[in-house]
């Protein structure tokens, strides 16, 4: 994650909406959701399911197209995938099978005809940042769901973006590990200063991750709130217990419910 | 163990070739359909040459329609399966090519290209091609998109999704394509060769059979079992460089 610790808008959300199909048919899963993002933020968007905030995030991340409104990142529109500036994570690692992990990590520069030896020069050093550097010749199905995960923020990293786009990246894995692979996370974030912005529908995961947090409705998909959480950093995971936290996992329950009644 | 197992195997061979021999000497078994190993000895002797030289024919034959129907029905594949339109399009046109007895088109075939070497191979190369084709395509359609969202995060572009991620993706679905279009190849390039050519080891093993040269008839079928088997190794060779690994892993 280069470029750290300036403090100006990185991302720029306006106005944006989504709707599937057209007619009497159509599906709104988003409608005028705006925002903008601070360099360096660590940003959650937490709501229940169909609240669109996984297409929210692959609307940033270029993937999917807003069907109304603009995102702009580094005050560029984005009009499809921007690899060198955004780097995209997902609930699954979606590692290719016949790679190792350094492979994996290597394969975005691979796309981009990097050399080999500059490749593995990258590669190494990341998986050594996420903890993997004993299992970098291991196959992906020699590793836990939860080394999948830390190879493919490896691989993210490797292509230095500086905006991180998390989908729900740890939802697939057990209680203990997520809460593990959270804090590691934060010290990833804390050390190369990039900007997070990070899908779940864990609230606790979402407070504890986030300095904003927005939180989304349903029918049709939009933000509802968009809480600062006031706790100080680094986090630990004590924090989750303290009273505040508690307070703010009991403001935003009562905001997603009181939407869904 | 192994040479254990080598060394019973080679008694089990030459027990059947006595055995055959045998009861050929005894009369059991006609001449004219049934071989014998001496006959197959003797007609080796005799036109062997002959029949070596139809081999490189036919290898010959088959490598090259091997190598065109597995290189356009692989990339057609994985191209149709990208490409939801075309898949739609192609999946019941492919299909019925199969079912097709493709073996009507050989006269037109030899009008247009001759009794020679070209005809045989663009027959196997149609023999083969479609199944290829198929389970390609069906291979590619069956891969979670997600491979591909993430690879188009990455910057890939469409052909790099296409094969760099999707079509090493397919591997498996591929080689049993492979499997079945291989055998389709080899049939179709020998029977051409019999129905019409020059040259080849079907030309040799219908022509001795119309003078009833049955020894000669036996050495080209073991000619032409020799090339399956050669066929055979070079797709064990593709999946044992490929094969590897490729397993979905996708779900923690």
């Amino acid at each position: 994650m280069a470029g750290a610790g300036g403090s100006g808008e990185i991302i720029a959300v306006e106005g944006v909406g989504k709707t599937y199909g057209s007619g009497e048919q159509a599906l709104t899963a988003l409608i005028d959701v705006s925002f903008a993002v601070r360099e360096g933020q660590f940003i959650t968007l937490v709501g229940p399911s169909g609240c669109g905030k996984s297409t929210l995030l692959q609307i940033l991340a270029g993937l999917v197209p807003a069907s109304t409104g603009r995102v702009l990142i580094d005050g560029l529109q984005v009009t499809g995938p921007s690899p060198g500036k955004v780097g995209v994570m997902f609930q699954d690692a979606w590692l290719l099978p016949w790679k190792t992990a350094v492979e994996n990590v290597e394969f975005p520069l691979a796309l981009r005809r990097v050399a080999a030896a500059e490749r593995r020069k990258r590669a190494l050093p990341l998986l050594d940042l996420v903890g993997l550097s004993s299992f970098a010749h291991r196959y992906p199905d020699e590793l836990s769901g939860g080394m999948r995960q830390r190879v493919a923020i490896a691989r993210c990293l490797v292509q230095e973006p500086r905006v991180l786009l998390m989908d729900e990246p740890f939802a697939a894995l057990d209680e203990q590990t997520r809460t593990r692979m959270g804090s590691e996370l934060l010290q990833i974030w804390e050390t190369s200063g990039g900007t997070v912005v990070f899908v779940t529908h864990g609230l606790t995961e979402a407070i504890y991750l986030a300095d904003t947090v927005f939180v989304m409705g349903t029918r049709p998909g939009r933000i509802i709130a968009r809480i600062t959480v006031p706790l100080p950093r680094p986090r630990t995971i004590d924090m989750i217990g303290s009273e505040a936290f508690g307070r703010l996992r009991n403001e935003i329950w009562h905001l997603i419910a009181e939407v869904r009644a | 163990m192994t040479a254990r197992r080598q060394l019973l195997r080679l008694a089990a061979l030459v027990l059947f070739l006595a055995v055959w021999e045998a009861t050929f000497r005894l009369g059991l078994l006609s001449p004219i359909v049934f071989g014998s190993p001496s006959l197959i000895a003797n007609a080796a002797a005799k036109d062997g040459w002959d029949f070596l030289l139809a081999f490189r024919v036919t290898v010959f034959e088959i490598a090259m329609a091997i190598l065109i129907a597995w290189s356009l029905g692989i990339a057609f594949g994985v191209v149709a399966g990208s490409l939801p339109v075309l898949a739609r399009i192609s999946a019941p046109v492919l299909s019925a090519l199969i079912a097709v007895p493709l073996v009507v088109l050989y006269p037109v075939l030899i009008a247009w290209l001759g009794l020679g070497p070209a005809s045989k191979i663009v027959f196997g190369v149609v023999s083969g091609i479609f199944p290829i084709a198929l389970n390609t395509m069906v291979g590619v359609q069956g891969i979670d998109r997600g491979y591909a969202t993430m690879a188009a995060a990455m910057g890939a572009s469409r052909r790099q999704i296409m094969f760099q991620v999707m079509a090493p993706l397919a591997i498996p679905a591929i080689i049993s394509g492979l499997r079945l279009g291989t055998a389709l190849i080899v049939i179709g390039v020998v029977l051409s060769e019999m129905l019409g050519s020059t040259d080849g080891i079907g030309f040799w093993i219908s022509y001795h059979r119309a003078l009833f040269n049955t020894g000669q008839v036996y050495l080209g079928i073991l000619l032409a079992l020799l090339v399956a088997g050669l066929a055979n190794a070079a797709l064990s060779l593709v999946e044992r460089l490929y094969g590897r690994r490729t397993v979905d892993q996708s779900v923690p």
